[in-house]
């Protein structure tokens, strides 16, 4: 799934803002970043690998099942700035926890076409759990119930 | 399709805040941080494509941070984004 959103700054001011903190809103909990690598690429264009560090704080439940005391996961980040043609692309990765949930996001800051001082950002988000991905987990999930629910109407 | 609009205290969040993994990498980190930024915003996002200021920074931070990620076994190494082996170890 595909979410839109439209930053009512022009891209230079979000995307220096991005590049302080980390950009995800859907990851409050974010408590280190490192850089791990940058580098400038042969189009002039800015890679940089972070090393982002996140604390959960999960419930004890939650802690027990996964096995750990530890609730620090740590995500791996590859950002591309280009700034002619005025695009920031982030891909991120965990790298801990693999063994049951793959996160891989990918983020895309671009002016907006028509108003320069609106910035959009695409998101997309793949997820998948213990090898099945969630999409085709939440589809299974959803003939199942459809099934069950056309037989009742039938019946 | 979903739409958020983002009010500007999500952007105003300081970067100060955020510290290193190698708790003692912390003070190297910001200092990196600042000098980049800096080229960032003045230079690099203006079209100038002179020379990196901060080389001799981010190899002093980058030496902190390697310690640190060796000493917590932190496996930055053979993941990738949609990767198709990603590593099989719970941490």
């Amino acid at each position: 799934s595909l979410i839109w959103s439209y930053i009512g700054y022009p891209w230079e001011t979000v995307i220096k803002a991005a590049m302080r903190k980390y950009p995800n809103p859907m990851n409050p909990n974010v408590v280190g970043v490192d850089v791990l690598d940058r580098n400038l690429d042969t189009d002039g264009r800015l890679h940089s690998h972070r090393l982002l560090s996140t604390e959960w704080g999960l419930p004890g439940i939650v802690r027990a099942i996964l096995g750990t005391g530890h609730t620090r996961t740590y995500v791996k980040e590859h950002s591309i700035v280009d700034p002619e043609e005025k695009k920031m692309e982030l891909y991120s990765t965990n790298i801990t926890l693999t063994n049951l949930v793959s996160v891989d996001e990918r983020l895309v800051y671009r002016p907006h076409p028509d108003n320069p001082e609106v910035t959009v950002l695409t998101q997309e988000a793949i997820i998948t759990v213990k090898g099945v991905s969630l999409s085709s987990y939440l589809e299974g999930m959803m003939a199942h119930r459809m099934s069950a629910n056309a037989r009742k109407v039938l019946l | 399709m979903f739409f958020i609009c983002y009010s500007q205290t999500v952007y105003g969040y300081s970067a100060l805040k955020m510290n290193s993994v190698g708790e003692g990498c912390t003070e190297l980190k910001r200092e990196y941080d600042q000098c980049f930024n800096r080229w960032f915003a003045e230079k690099f996002l203006k079209g100038d494509r002179s020379g990196d200021p901060c080389t001799e920074m981010f190899k002093k931070y980058q030496h902190c941070v390697q310690k640190a990620i060796k000493e917590k076994d932190i496996p930055i190494d053979g993941v990738e984004f949609m990767g198709p082996n990603k590593e099989k170890r719970d941490r």
